[in-house]
């Protein structure tokens, strides 16, 4: 601990204090159109890629920060010229590209400042690797302070531009924004908040002061806005838990700042709402619990229907423990599906109904594998038990309507269906029968259906033929003969003209 | 003529490969136009020369009798739904009010107006209860609605769509068809990439048939014969009903 520990009380503790904060929230604002754009590695390119302008603004100017700022900054546009000059020009794969250009860049710069500081002069590389934020001066603060105003009023002065290019670069050139200037400016206020960190972090880790705080905040948030607020409250967090790890351990703040950002992020991978590992084994959990009470349901369904329904044959038949069945089979009696006496169990009338719709989807998916996708019927058994606890109610009279509602499964079982059929059903007409499609249909699904066939509400229409299958019938307007399939035409509600 | 794209001797070429060649179309307001023909025939070259989006190599593109440049608000682009990142922190309202940005000037932010514009497509596309959703959270269908709202919400006179019934559910096939079709009687200009051949009669009033070159442009029930469905697609046709193409 020793004289780091109480640097809150000098002058130095603050201005690294405020100074980490302020690196803390514009790298996380910035960082968030980084990580979005696929441009980490350009991140971890740039903040090396500036050394040799540090130097060289070190030579001509000596130790201002200005003249280094400026230096770096000219280094990280140039390194970006180079690179997307590289990308447009030569054959050359993008990260490579990337690799090659900041590399070699880095390497101009360490090779200069070895030999500058070699020749008496106090630049030392370890404060631009790993950071110096106890080294800063008033002058510094003040350049982070106006560099920090800058970044983020232009972050919030273009969102607009940004947000456009980041998301659809395609259609933001339709609306007349340049991508490439906006690309260019973006490297630019890159180079800014990267000379800004080299204090704070050092050039090493300054990508992570970009990326991890936005890559947290994307686990937390949907919306842009809110990513970016957050993004830069986790990196301002970092740097001033960082700080002050690095006080009471007594070592470098830099590495500490990012562990606290990487700590953050670990937190949010687990225990997002909705994103995180936590969530989705909760919710793994919740499901498998689902499917075995669907199934057990099912199961009792099956059972009754072979009058072999009892609490051992349901054990038996299910074949997972007995408290489980057990557990499941309350539940499904406070439901009110069954009653439940000793061993003997009975299905309730909405018991019956709620293990029917599960055949029913069951029963539809196995029909629509074999219909529309052509697999075999030993293939579908085992999909259709997977999917009988996904699909939607929605989703399967859509499926249904879709098949011209199936009577039967592709086992030949009857599928449960879900509409009796309608008292004024077309398929109750008879040959030259006149009659117009009701505009009341039982779902939207049918309308879609028989839209797709060319018929629409109100559409009039002469029943001209019929087999066993099919009916046959032509429309007023047009004159165009139509086959409506049999399982079909007891859907559909029409009104009778004769 | 008043058409509002013209486009004469239009030719590009990609490394040396050439994919359109010699184009010469006059596109009306007010008519549906399909543009159909195989795999690279320069369907999307095509597209992107109209945005102006790409060099091209000879020929002149006139957008209501002006420059590309001076008419781009003009023009409305809808991308195939794989174009786009559906895991991008955007919600529905988010992307309708793209379309409201090429009406500000650089410094002006959104007001309440653009934002009832915006509300009122989406009312438009029956997708207003799901403004605040993020986008992936959305049916393919729903999706598609969203850019179609975005597209309205710009107030275009000219509407490039690719492929827009690729992924979506027929309800939704049939909703985006009366849009285009009113968006067409209200004397727009509408262009869409299509691939289900027997659809083409039922939904577009003219079409471009299109190999490299222009095979044929003209009125759906003359033009889309199966002679000049042969001629652009070759060897390349796709299964499809012959009813479909006498019906």
């Amino acid at each position: 601990m020793g004289e780091l520990f109480d640097i809150f009380n000098y002058a130095v503790g603050i201005r690294a204090l405020i100074a980490s904060m302020l690196v803390g929230a514009m790298c996380g604002v910035l960082g968030c159109f980084i990580v979005l754009r696929n441009m980490s590695l350009i991140g971890d390119a740039l903040s090396h890629a500036v050394l040799p302008g540090v130097v060289v603004g070190f030579i001509i100017a000596g130790s201002g920060a200005l003249a280094i700022f400026t230096g770096a900054v000219f280094a990280g546009l140039l390194a970006a010229v180079f690179m997307t000059w590289i990308q447009h020009n030569v054959k050359t794969k993008n990260d490579a590209a990337i690799g090659i250009v900041f590399t070699a860049m880095f390497s101009v710069g360490v090779m200069a400042i070895s030999k500058v500081s070699r020749d008496g002069a106090h630049l030392d590389l370890d404060h631009f690797l790993f950071g110096n934020v106890l080294g800063l001066s008033d002058t510094d603060l003040y350049l982070t302070g106006f560099i920090t105003i800058y970044v983020l009023l232009s972050v919030v002065l273009f969102y607009r531009y940004l947000f456009a290019t980041t998301f659809q670069p395609v259609i933001a050139e339709t609306m007349g924004i340049s991508v490439k200037t906006v690309h260019y400016f973006l490297m630019l206020l890159l180079s800014f908040a990267v000379v800004a960190s080299l204090q704070a972090v050092g050039v090493i880790l300054v990508v992570a002061m970009l990326i991890t705080p936005a890559a947290t905040a994307l686990l937390l948030s949907n919306r842009l806005k809110f990513v970016l607020v957050i993004s830069g409250l986790v990196g301002v967090l970092s740097a001033v838990l960082g700080l002050i790890l690095a006080a009471y351990f007594d070592t470098t703040p830099g590495p500490a700042m990012v562990l606290m950002a990487t700590l953050f992020y670990l937190l949010a991978v687990f225990f997002a709402p909705g994103k995180g590992l936590l969530f989705k084994y909760l919710h793994r959990r919740k499901n498998k619990a689902k499917i075995q009470f669907e199934d057990t349901l099912k199961q009792a369904l099956k059972l009754h229907e072979r009058n072999n329904l009892s609490l051992p044959s349901l054990i038996d038949r299910l074949g997972f423990n007995a408290a489980t069945v057990k557990r499941h089979l309350s539940t499904l009696k406070q439901r009110g599906l069954v009653i439940v006496n000793q061993n003997e169990i009975q299905l309730t009338d909405d018991g019956h109904a709620a293990a029917n719709k599960l055949v029913r989807a069951h029963r539809l998916w196995e029909t629509f594998l074999v219909k529309n996708l052509g697999l075999t019927e030993e293939q579908i058994h085992e999909e259709a038990e997977k999917y009988e606890h996904i699909l939607t109610e929605e989703h399967l009279d859509e499926l249904e309507a879709d098949m011209d509602y199936p009577a039967n499964d592709p086992h030949g079982s009857p599928i449960p269906q879900k509409q009796v059929e309608s008292a004024n059903a077309l398929s109750k007409l008879s040959i030259h029968q006149k009659a117009k499609i009701d505009p009341l249909q039982i779902n939207e699904y049918l309308v879609s259906r028989l839209w797709k066939l060319g018929i629409g509400p109100d559409d009039e229409f002469e029943v001209t033929a019929q087999d066993e299958s099919s009916i046959q019938i032509k429309l007023e307007d047009e004159g165009q003969l139509i086959y409506i399939p049999k399982s079909l035409a007891t859907k559909v509600n029409v009104s009778s003209l004769n | 003529m008043n058409s509002s794209i013209s486009i004469k001797g239009l030719s590009v070429s990609y490394d040396r490969k050439t994919v359109l060649s010699n184009i010469y179309l006059d596109i009306q307001p007010g008519q549906l136009y399909g543009v159909l023909g195989p795999n690279g025939a320069g369907k999307s070259t095509l597209f992107k020369s109209i945005l102006g989006l790409i060099d091209i190599n000879s020929g002149r593109i006139e957008i209501n009798g002006k420059t590309i440049k001076e008419q781009r608000k003009q023009m409305v682009y809808i991308p195939q739904r794989g174009e786009v990142d559906w895991q991008f922190p955007a919600t529905v309202m988010d992307v309708v009010l793209m379309g409201r940005y090429p009406f500000k000037k650089i410094f002006q932010r959104l007001n309440a107006e653009d934002r009832k514009i915006a509300m009122d497509s989406l009312e438009m596309m029956g997708i207003s209860q799901f403004k605040d959703r993020q986008i992936g959270e959305l049916s393919g269908g729903q999706q598609q609605r969203v850019f179609l709202a975005r597209a309205i919400c710009q107030q275009a006179d000219i509407f490039l769509f690719d492929e827009p019934f690729v992924g979506v559910d027929i309800t939704t096939e049939q909703k985006i068809i009366q849009i285009l079709q009113k968006l067409a009687a209200d004397g727009k200009t509408l262009l869409v990439v299509h691939h289900d051949l027997s659809t083409v009669r039922d939904y577009f009033d003219q079409v471009i048939l299109l190999n490299q070159r222009l095979v044929v442009v003209g009125d759906t029930k003359t033009t889309f014969t199966e002679e000049n469905i042969s001629k652009a697609y070759g060897g390349q046709l796709p299964i499809l009903h012959k009813t479909a193409i006498h019906k």
